[in-house]
């Protein structure tokens, strides 16, 4: 893909991601929906790691952290951690399976609730570890979709 | 699209770079107020999403408007007139009281209690964030609202508008963890202080003493300390009490009165005093 041609399938995907990351729900859900946004940023990292890497995905994460309201530099942080390990990996994902890379999704999001439950902790914000496994089971299954999304568009934007 | 690292630079080093930046943000938003326009341009341009976003309850009202049955329609009719006359008549009886009230304070030469008009609003978008309890509502500047502002729902207390834009303005909602509001109980007058948990079916009463004459059950209302929120609006009721060994103050529980994630139809209160902006939302 020419690096000029791929603004357009970021963007769409991303806007796509702040969509769904929207849409309004109650209760308990709220705590299992997936985080699109990151989804998608890994995707990406794993798809064009040459592309994208640590600084795009901190971009992603300052784009969370006004539209999500979290404080600026929260997701920063998550996102960046996220991409590093996705960007590290990257070489070795392409060969896997979406099985495998619904596991290493599982394990990431593990991951970033942990840097999350830390960050909280500093700001004396209650911390609540209990749905994260929930969280990265929901994440898991959603990712297949968010990865068959992304190549999508990284083929017809080729 | 130019590659956002170069190769050069190592991983470990970039994300030191970024973990900086990351602190350095964090310190500006808590500590200044430096980076707020960065909230309302991303707010702006994030508002036309929630009309998106919107698409599946309003085909949800939509459904019920059309697809629902006459009977069905003639039988909430009749309910909701039931339940309007049974409002009328517990209004006529609350006016009896506030004009008692009213000839009290006079006698005792204490401040008029002033009736809060209220505008009805709808809620048009929710934090995605489980941790940041907010709510976009579809009324702003142009319709006169304010930071600061009493939300209310059919239950009780929602929150307070934090921004507000052109056309649409966000509230915090009282469950939020840096949303602290000074409520009392409705049955003795006992003061405290109702904190956010982060869970919209919970919050806490801080710094309550085991002597406390507050049980489970008590109602807790608003006491209007503070100036923001107006006094009497229902915030929550308690729920557990718990004395942990060697503390010196007792957990209590409260369950939120208001539907915080369940209400789209929601009230803006317009109080008498807008002045008033001390204190609620450390």
């Amino acid at each position: 893909m020419n690096p000029s041609n791929m603004s357009s399938p970021v963007i769409i995907s991303l806007i796509v991601a702040i969509i769904f990351q929207l849409i309004p729900v109650s209760g308990d859900w709220i705590l299992w929906r997936p985080n699109f946004l990151m989804l998608v940023t890994v995707a990406w990292i794993l798809y064009k790691p040459a592309y994208f890497g640590i600084g795009f995905a901190a971009f992603v994460g300052l784009l969370a952290d006004t539209v999500f309201r979290t404080g600026l530099g929260h997701y920063v942080l998550v996102f960046a951690a996220c991409g590093a390990i996705a960007n590290l990996l990257s070489r070795w994902l392409t060969y896997f399976s979406y099985f495998h890379r619904a596991v290493l999704i599982f394990i990431l999001v593990m991951f970033t609730g942990l840097v999350e439950a830390a960050l909280f902790s500093i700001r004396n914000m209650p911390v609540d570890f209990a749905h994260v496994p929930v969280l990265g089971l929901t994440s898991a299954i959603v990712w297949v979709l968010v990865d068959k999304f992304v190549a999508i568009l990284n083929s017809t934007y080729r | 699209m130019k590659n956002v690292f170069a190769k050069s630079s190592s991983p470990l080093r970039k994300m030191f770079l970024v973990s900086l930046v990351a602190f350095g943000l964090m310190f500006l938003d808590n500590g200044t107020s430096w980076l707020s326009s960065i909230y309302r341009v991303a707010d702006n341009l994030v508002r036309p999403l929630y009309w998106i976003t919107n698409i599946p309850s309003r085909v949800q009202e939509w459904g019920q408007l059309n697809v629902t049955s006459r009977t069905i329609i003639e039988q909430e009719n009749t309910r909701l007139k039931q339940e309007s006359l049974i409002h009328r008549g517990q209004l006529q009886r609350m006016s009896e009281l506030a004009a008692e009230n009213m000839r009290l304070r006079q006698l005792l030469n204490a401040t008029e209690l002033l009736m809060d008009s209220v505008l009805v609003t709808d809620v048009i978008g929710v934090s995605p964030s489980p941790y940041s309890h907010t709510v976009t509502i579809d009324r702003g500047l142009d319709d006169g609202v304010y930071v600061g502002q009493p939300l209310l729902d059919a239950d009780g207390l929602m929150g307070q508008i934090i921004s507000v834009y052109g056309g649409h303005s966000v509230a915090m909602l009282i469950t939020d963890s840096s949303h602290a509001l000074p409520v009392q109980v409705l049955r003795n007058g006992v003061r405290s202080i109702v904190e956010g948990t982060s869970d919209y079916n919970r919050m806490r009463l801080r710094y309550v003493s085991p002597t406390a004459d507050i049980v489970i059950g008590d109602q807790l209302v608003s006491s209007g300390l503070g100036g923001r929120f107006p006094a009497g609006y229902p915030v929550g009721t308690v729920s557990t009490i718990e004395q942990g060994l060697g503390e010196t103050f007792v957990d209590v529980e409260v369950d939120p009165s208001a539907q915080l994630d369940r209400s789209r139809h929601l009230l803006l209160v317009f109080t008498s005093d807008t002045s008033a902006i001390d204190g609620s939302a450390r």
